[in-house]
C-alpha cells in the first residue's frame, strides 16, 4: 500500500435546508427554524437550523414532538427545487477544482484532489478555497474536512461544525481517533456499539487495541472493516457518479387513502415524476416495485419487470397499476414506487417484434398496435416536453388526469416539484 | 411378468423414455417407467404429464409371462446401460423386479402400477400422414427461435398450422421469428381449428423418435393435445395455452433495401466481429454500400473489429445492427449457398430468406440519440 497522502476532502453544508431559508428571509435570523412537514399531517422534521437544535430538535423527529420541545419553532415546507438548484451550484464549484467528486446527497460530497496541486495548491489550500467560494457564490457556510481517506475526511468535517475546517494529517490520525467513541466509525450502529461495550470497548482506541482476529470472530466481515477503520485504514476511493441502482418516490399520506381511483392517480403522479428524473439523468429502467403500507404499519412490496427498459411514465404506470391490483383492498398509509434495472439511454437496445410483451399479457390487455405507436411517439416527443418542463416548470406539461390536482405532499413536506 | 430382451434395444427404449421422465417430481410416481409386456411386444411408458411417450419393442424380445411393472426409470436405464451381456432378463417376483444379465443382476423396488397415470393411445382417426423428414426438418428450421426465458408462456413452443396442403411451423421469442412450411398430403382436410402451440420439449421428443427420415409418421390433433405415431413410438404433448402472437403482421411484405451474400462467408465474418462485442446488448452493425458489406462490432471493455465482404447490393448506402448470435442461429440453418437480407429502416425488422419457404425475421438493435 502506498503511503497515505492528504488528498481527500469531505465538504458538508451546515444545516443546508434551514440555512437556505434563512439566507432568503433575513427576518428569520436568530429564530429556531426547521424545514419539514406540518404536524397535523403526521409531519416529520427533515432539517433543523442550529437555533432549533439547541432545543433538541433534529431531523426525522415528528414535527409534533419538535413543537413540544420548542413551542416557538418555525416549520417551513421544504422547497426541494430551490435546494437542488443551490446544490447544483455547489457541485459545480467542486468540479471546477477536481473531476473526482462523489456526491453523497444534495449538500455533501467527497472530493479527491490528487494531481490538482499544480493548478490549485495542496488539499488544504483547495479546501479553504472551496469553502470561500461556496460562501461567496451562495452565501452559505460549509464545513470542510481534509484527510488521507474518506473515513477521516468525514470525521474531520464533523469535528468542528458548524463553519468548520479541520485537517487530519496521516501522522496524527491515530491520536485523533483514540479518544473518540466507537459510534463515530462508519458502520458501527447502536447494536454494534452495544456489543462492543459488552467487550469493554467504548473508544476507537480501545477497539484498535483488540486483536484483529478477535474482532473478526465476533463481527465477521464487519469486524475486519471496523478494525481497519479504527486504525485509520480506509482504502475506499472517491468514485465520481456513484452508480445509482434505483429511483424511488414514496409518500406517507396525511390521511390513509382507501379509494383505488385516488391511489391510482398518486401512482401516475409518482411514475411521471420518476420517469422525468430518469430522463434527466439519461437513464431507463426496467423493473417496477410498488410499496404499500397499511394502517397497521404492515408493509408489502410487489415487483414486476417490463420486457425492455424505458423512461416513459405511462409504461411504468401500467405496470404499477397492475401491481396495485395485487395489494389487498385496505386503506393505505403509504404508497411508493421504485424503479430499478437501470441502463444508460445510450446502451444499444434490442428491438421487439410484438411491441410489449404479448406472452405475459393476456390478449385483451395487450396494448393495441395503435397504443404502441402512440407510446413510441410519446417517447420521441418527451425530449421536447422535458425541455419545456425544465424551462417553465414541471407542471407545464402533465397528464390530463392530474390536471387541477395538488401534488402529493410527503411527510417531511417534500413534494414533486411543479 | 417375465421377459427376455436384447440389451441394446432395451437401453435405447429406456433412453427415449428418460427424455420425458423427470428425475425429481412432486409426484414421485412420475420418476418411474411403466413396463408392459404383452404376448407380442414390450412397451415402455413414461410421462411428466405434459409430454408422454409410449415406446414399444417388438423385435429381439421373448415374453415368457405377460404383465406390468413400474420401476425407477433412471436406475433401470443406468443399470442396463452399464451391463455387458447381450440379453437382459426382467422378472417380477412379488414386490421386486429382478434384472439379470450374464453373471450380473439387481433387484429393483417396484411401485404400484395402479398409481401410474394413464397415457392415452394414439388415435389414427383423422390423423395426417407425412414423412418423418418433412416434420423434423421444419422443427429444425424453427424451434431454435422459440423463447427460453420465463414469462412468455405462449412462445415456449412451436406453432403448428395445417392448411392449403401445407404444414407450417412458426417459433419466436419476441426478438426473432422463424417461419417455414412444406407441402404435405392433407387429403383436402384442414388442420386443427385452434392454433396449436407444441412445447419445445415435446417437439424435441417427436424428432428423437423419428430416427428414419423416410419413415411415414402420423400426426393427430385432439383437444389440448397433439400426438404422433412412428413405427416404434407414440408421443403425446399437451398443447400450450395462450395466444401465439400475430406473427403475420410482423413479416415485412416489401422492403426498400435488399442484398444477397454468400451465407457461409457471412456467418464466419459475423462470428469474427462478434468476438469483440460485449456480453450484454451484443450488436454487429451491417453497413451496405454498392457491392460491399462492412460488419463492425465494438464494446467499451474489449475494443472494435471490422470485417468486409463482397455482396450483391445496389442502392443508397444504408445500415442496420443485429445481435450476432441471432443472425448466426439463422445462417447455420441456411439451405442455399446465398442468403438474402431485406429491410426498410435500421429500426424495422430484418428479413432473412434462408431457403425455399423459409423466412427468418430478426429485430434490429438500435441506439437512441
Amino acid at each position: 500500500m502506498s503511503t497515505p497522502t492528504l488528498t481527500i476532502l469531505h465538504v458538508d453544508m451546515d444545516a443546508f435546508y434551514a440555512s437556505i431559508e434563512l439566507r432568503d428571509d433575513p427576518t428569520l435570523a436568530g429564530k429556531p427554524l426547521a424545514v419539514g412537514g406540518a404536524e397535523g399531517a403526521r409531519g416529520v422534521i427533515s432539517a433543523a437550523g442550529y437555533e432549533a437544535r439547541k432545543y433538541g430538535v433534529h431531523s426525522a423527529m415528528p414535527t409534533a414532538q419538535a413543537r413540544a420541545l420548542c413551542p416557538q419553532l418555525i416549520v417551513l415546507p421544504p422547497d426541494l427545487e430551490k435546494y437542488t438548484a443551490v446544490s447544483r451550484e455547489i457541485m459545480q464549484i467542486f468540479r471546477s477544482f477536481t473531476p473526482l467528486v462523489e456526491p453523497l446527497s444534495l449538500d455533501e460530497a467527497f472530493l479527491d484532489v490528487a494531481g490538482c496541486e499544480l493548478l490549485f495548491g495542496d488539499a488544504v489550500e483547495i479546501g479553504r478555497a472551496i469553502k470561500l467560494e461556496i460562501l461567496r457564490r451562495t452565501g452559505l457556510v460549509a464545513s470542510v474536512g481534509v484527510a488521507s481517506s474518506k473515513f477521516l475526511a468525514k470525521l474531520a468535517s464533523d469535528m468542528d461544525k458548524p463553519d468548520g475546517f479541520r485537517v487530519i494529517r496521516p501522522e496524527e490520525a491515530l491520536d485523533v481517533l483514540r479518544p473518540l467513541p466507537v459510534s463515530k466509525i462508519f458502520g458501527v450502529g447502536e447494536r454494534t456499539a452495544k456489543r462492543l461495550e459488552a467487550l469493554g470497548v467504548r473508544t476507537i482506541g480501545e477497539l484498535a487495541a483488540l486483536e484483529r482476529d478477535v474482532v473478526m470472530q465476533r463481527f465477521g466481515a464487519t469486524g475486519a472493516w471496523i478494525h481497519d477503520l479504527a486504525h485509520g485504514i480506509d482504502t475506499r476511493r472517491v468514485t465520481p457518479r456513484r452508480e445509482e441502482k434505483s429511483y424511488s418516490c414514496e409518500r406517507t399520506f396525511s390521511k390513509d387513502i382507501a379509494s383505488r381511483e385516488e391511489l391510482r392517480l398518486r401512482l401516475l403522479e409518482f411514475c411521471e415524476e420518476l420517469a422525468f428524473r430518469l430522463r434527466d439523468s439519461g437513464l431507463r429502467a426496467r423493473t417496477v416495485t410498488l410499496k404499500a403500507r397499511f394502517s397497521d404499519f404492515k408493509t408489502i412490496t410487489r415487483t414486476k419487470s417490463l420486457p425492455f427498459t424505458t423512461n416513459v411514465g405511462v409504461r411504468f404506470y401500467s405496470v404499477a397499476r397492475e401491481l396495485l391490483e395485487r395489494v389487498p383492498q385496505q386503506p393505505l398509509r403509504l404508497l411508493g414506487v421504485s424503479l430499478s434495472g437501470l441502463d444508460d439511454v445510450r446502451t444499444p437496445r434490442q428491438g421487439l417484434l410484438f411491441g410489449s410483451d404479448p406472452g405475459a399479457l393476456r390478449a385483451e390487455e395487450a396494448p393495441s398496435p395503435e397504443d404502441e405507436r402512440a407510446l413510441e411517439r410519446l417517447e420521441r416527443i418527451n425530449t421536447g416536453l422535458d425541455h419545456l418542463r425544465r424551462k417553465y416548470g414541471r407542471a407545464t406539461v402533465i397528464p390530463a388526469s392530474l390536471l387541477g390536482r395538488a401534488p402529493t405532499v410527503g411527510r417531511d413536506g417534500t413534494r414533486a416539484p411543479r | 411378468m417375465k421377459v427376455l430382451c436384447e440389451r441394446e434395444k432395451l437401453r435405447e427404449a429406456l433412453a427415449v423414455a428418460n427424455n420425458v421422465i423427470p428425475s425429481k417430481s412432486p409426484k414421485p410416481i412420475l420418476t418411474n417407467v411403466c413396463i408392459v409386456a404383452t404376448a407380442e411386444r414390450l412397451e415402455l411408458v413414461g410421462t411428466d404429464l405434459d409430454v408422454s411417450v409410449r415406446y414399444s419393442i417388438d423385435e429381439g424380445i421373448k415374453v415368457i409371462d405377460p404383465g406390468t411393472v413400474v420401476v425407477p426409470a433412471r436406475v433401470l436405464h443406468d443399470f442396463v446401460r452399464d451391463l455387458a451381456g447381450e440379453t437382459v432378463e426382467i422378472e417380477v417376483r412379488g414386490s421386486t423386479c429382478e434384472i439379470r444379465c450374464g453373471e450380473d443382476d439387481c433387484e429393483l423396488v417396484t411401485a404400484d402400477a395402479e398409481e401410474f397415470p394413464v397415457v392415452s393411445r394414439f388415435d389414427a382417426e383423422g390423423a395426417f400422414t407425412l414423412q418423418a423428414g418433412t416434420f423434423t426438418s421444419l422443427v429444425g428450421r424453427t424451434a431454435f427461435a422459440a423463447a427460453r426465458e420465463q414469462g412468455r408462456y405462449a412462445m415456449h413452443g412451436v406453432l403448428v398450422e395445417i392448411g392449403d396442403g401445407l404444414l407450417r411451423m412458426v417459433a419466436t421469442d419476441g426478438r426473432r421469428l422463424a417461419l417455414a412450411h412444406a407441402p404435405i398430403d392433407t387429403q383436402d382436410r384442414s388442420g386443427p381449428s385452434r392454433p396449436s402451440i407444441v412445447p419445445t420439449k415435446g417437439m424435441q421428443l417427436f424428432c428423437r423418435v423419428m430416427s428414419d427420415a423416410l419413415d411415414s409418421v402420423k400426426l393427430h390433433f385432439a383437444e389440448g393435445q397433439v400426438g404422433i405415431r412412428t413405427r416404434n413410438a407414440e408421443v403425446f404433448a399437451r398443447l400450450l395455452d395462450g395466444d401465439f402472437p400475430r406473427y403475420s403482421a410482423v413479416i415485412p411484405a416489401e422492403s426498400r433495401n435488399f442484398c444477397e451474400a454468400e451465407a457461409e462467408v457471412l456467418e464466419r465474418k459475423i462470428r469474427l466481429v462478434a468476438n469483440v462485442t460485449g456480453d450484454e446488448a451484443r450488436a454487429v452493425r451491417f453497413s451496405l454500400t454498392p457491392g460491399r458489406l462492412e460488419l463492425t462490432g465494438q464494446s467499451a471493455g474489449r475494443g472494435a473489429a471490422r470485417a468486409h465482404m463482397d455482396v450483391d447490393f445496389k442502392g443508397a448506402p444504408c445500415e442496420i445492427a443485429f445481435n450476432p448470435d441471432y443472425v448466426a442461429d439463422g445462417l447455420k440453418n441456411c439451405e442455399s449457398s446465398h442468403v438474402r437480407l431485406e429491410f426498410n429502416e435500421k429500426t424495422s425488422p430484418g428479413k432473412f430468406l434462408l431457403g425455399e419457404n423459409y423466412v427468418y425475421i430478426v429485430m434490429p438493435i438500435t441506439v437512441d440519440g
